[in-house]
């Protein structure tokens, strides 16, 4: 009893302490949000808590548990070795300032996404790629996604770094998740999986608290391949229709130990007190993100309709441009992107 | 740079973990090494304190402070911890004893689950040593004796309150000697 006194004096040992108490209870209620891989963990609900007051008074806040799938590069990167308190506090900060000027929305690997970047050499001054993300990675300032489409029967692949000064625009065209947290397999795909036309509108979903998961089983090219798919038991793409001796060597060259391993998860993972901190500290700043940006938007709906009343004609299909274009002294020699042309052969 | 993985929440651990995993000899090789803790962390349940090789000992730490601390968060009805519970504990009255006995022991813990203490170096033998691995709350006597001096037992009140006594005495006894030199100077 001492001893439990003693820790409530901290705000943050309590709400952890509160949230553990809570945990089991939490993953009784019903999943809406989470993907098939993770049915069993994390069955709680999508609000954002306000926790009753500690001793002190003051309400801790705590944010919603699936932040940190909508949010995954603000959590740190896992190695030890490469652990820094102090780096990954400034870095949040600097991602949470880059957020304010350019709406970074929510979106996972499956998602059909548009993004336009400052670009010196084109006419425009601007380009603008549309594409399904295939992958997404890194931590902090270096997080990146892969969009891929198929262009005049030419595959191609762009990474793009999700705070990179050039990026004036991320449009989320259709937001949905697919059966597998990485897409590779499209590349040996056939062409139409990952065909999307580069004047697409966005898609308005009907509802908005739950992610669709899209339960498409994709149709592989016949071999060669890039990567041996047997091995990697992927669950949205068809059958693959090879020879047995493709699938015992798979199971010879398989590790089926490491889905025990404790400690390998352990050093693969941020463990839940520091995400709930991290989440914490950076939710209550998305938070207030989030309602300007709606506002700005309520403000420009009005203003839009009031010029059409007056009488000066407003096109609609002038996209606005939210974040300033950087005069080329000023870009970080970090910000560039890769460009990987793809062969198509049939 | 790398993601977090995310599928899983796992709670911290309070132990000292090194960031690579130490590789064991094994005719299995590398699957043989799970199997070896297997067998370390189903004894560390069983008897609650086992004396071992040292880095055996340390790898097993880490694996039983997980199951503990799963066993903990998660509970007995999460389907994932009972897998592992089943896989890592070899006979199965021991995961009963973890989902009874050990998780409401250690449910308001701060600290590690499990302690390790260093053995004896025997030569010749094993050159890096034995050392004892125990779950803390186990019914044995204490393997290190308690070695605090706090300041609020009694002999040790005592013991200040006469040397305060002491050193005000002395401290009269020079002010009376001085006062009595200068007025004879």
């Amino acid at each position: 009893m001492l001893r439990r006194a003693v820790l409530q004096t901290f705000r943050q040992g309590l709400a952890q302490s509160f949230f553990k108490r809570n945990a089991v209870s939490l993953s009784e209620t019903t999943v809406t949000h989470q993907p098939i891989e993770t049915s069993n963990e994390a069955d709680e609900k999508s609000v954002s808590k306000q926790k009753p007051g500690d001793e002190s008074g003051n309400t801790v806040v705590v944010a919603p548990p699936e932040f940190r799938f909508m949010y995954p590069e603000f959590l740190p990167d896992p190695a030890m070795e490469r652990r820094n308190r102090l780096k990954e506090k400034l870095e949040r900060i600097d991602m949470l300032q880059r957020r304010s000027v350019v709406e970074i929305p929510e979106f996972y690997t499956g998602s059909v996404m548009a993004v336009t970047v400052a670009d010196a050499n084109s006419p425009n001054k601007f380009a603008r790629f549309v594409g399904i993300c295939i992958q997404r990675g890194g931590s902090g300032l270096r997080a990146w996604f892969i969009l891929r489409n198929v262009v005049d029967k030419q595959g191609v692949e762009i990474l793009y770094e999700m705070y990179c000064p050039l990026i004036q625009k991320i449009e989320v065209l259709r937001l949905e998740r697919r059966l597998d947290e990485s897409l590779l397999y499209l590349r040996d795909a056939l062409p139409e999986y990952s065909t999307f036309p580069l004047d697409m509108e966005p898609e308005r979903r009907l509802n908005n608290s739950v992610v669709p998961i899209n339960p498409l089983k994709v149709k592989l090219r016949p071999r060669p391949w890039l990567e041996r798919w047997e091995r990697q038991n992927l669950q949205g793409v068809e059958d693959l229709n090879l020879p047995q001796r493709f699938y015992d060597k798979a199971e010879k060259v398989a590790k089926p130990w490491e889905k025990y391993d404790l400690m390998l998860q352990y050093r693969k993972t941020i463990p839940a007190e520091e995400q709930e901190k991290i989440f914490a500290d950076v939710h209550s700043q998305l938070q207030q993100q989030e309602f300007k940006r709606k506002i700005r938007r309520q403000h420009s709906a009005l203003n839009d309709s009031h010029m059409v009343r007056v009488g000066r004609d407003a096109n609609p299909n002038q996209t606005r441009i939210s974040g300033s274009i950087v005069p080329s002294c000023m870009l970080s020699s970090a910000g560039d992107m890769t460009f990987r042309l793809e062969t198509y052969h049939y | 740079m790398n993601q977090a993985d995310l599928s899983k929440l796992v709670s911290a651990l309070r132990i000292a973990v090194k960031p690579k995993p130490r590789r064991f000899s094994c005719p299995e090789g590398p699957a043989g090494r799970l199997e070896k803790l297997r067998a370390t962390v189903t004894a560390l349940v069983k008897y609650e304190r086992i004396e071992l090789n040292h880095p055996r000992a340390e790898e097993a730490q880490g694996y039983a402070e997980r199951l503990i601390s799963d066993a903990i968060r998660n509970g007995d009805c999460h389907k994932h911890t009972m897998e592992m519970a089943d896989y890592w504990l070899n006979e199965k009255q021991l995961v009963h004893k973890l989902f009874k006995v050990l998780a409401p022991r250690y449910q308001n813990y701060n600290s590690s689950f499990t302690r390790l203490v260093l053995g004896p170096k025997t030569y010749p033998g094993y050159y890096v040593g034995t050392a004892i691995l125990e779950l803390k709350g186990n019914p044995f006597p204490a393997l290190q004796p308690e070695t605090h001096n706090y300041h609020y037992w009694l002999h040790n009140v005592l013991l200040e309150e006469a040397k305060k006594e002491f050193r005000s005495a002395r401290q009269d006894r020079n002010a009376g000697t001085t006062e009595s030199v200068t007025a004879e100077s």
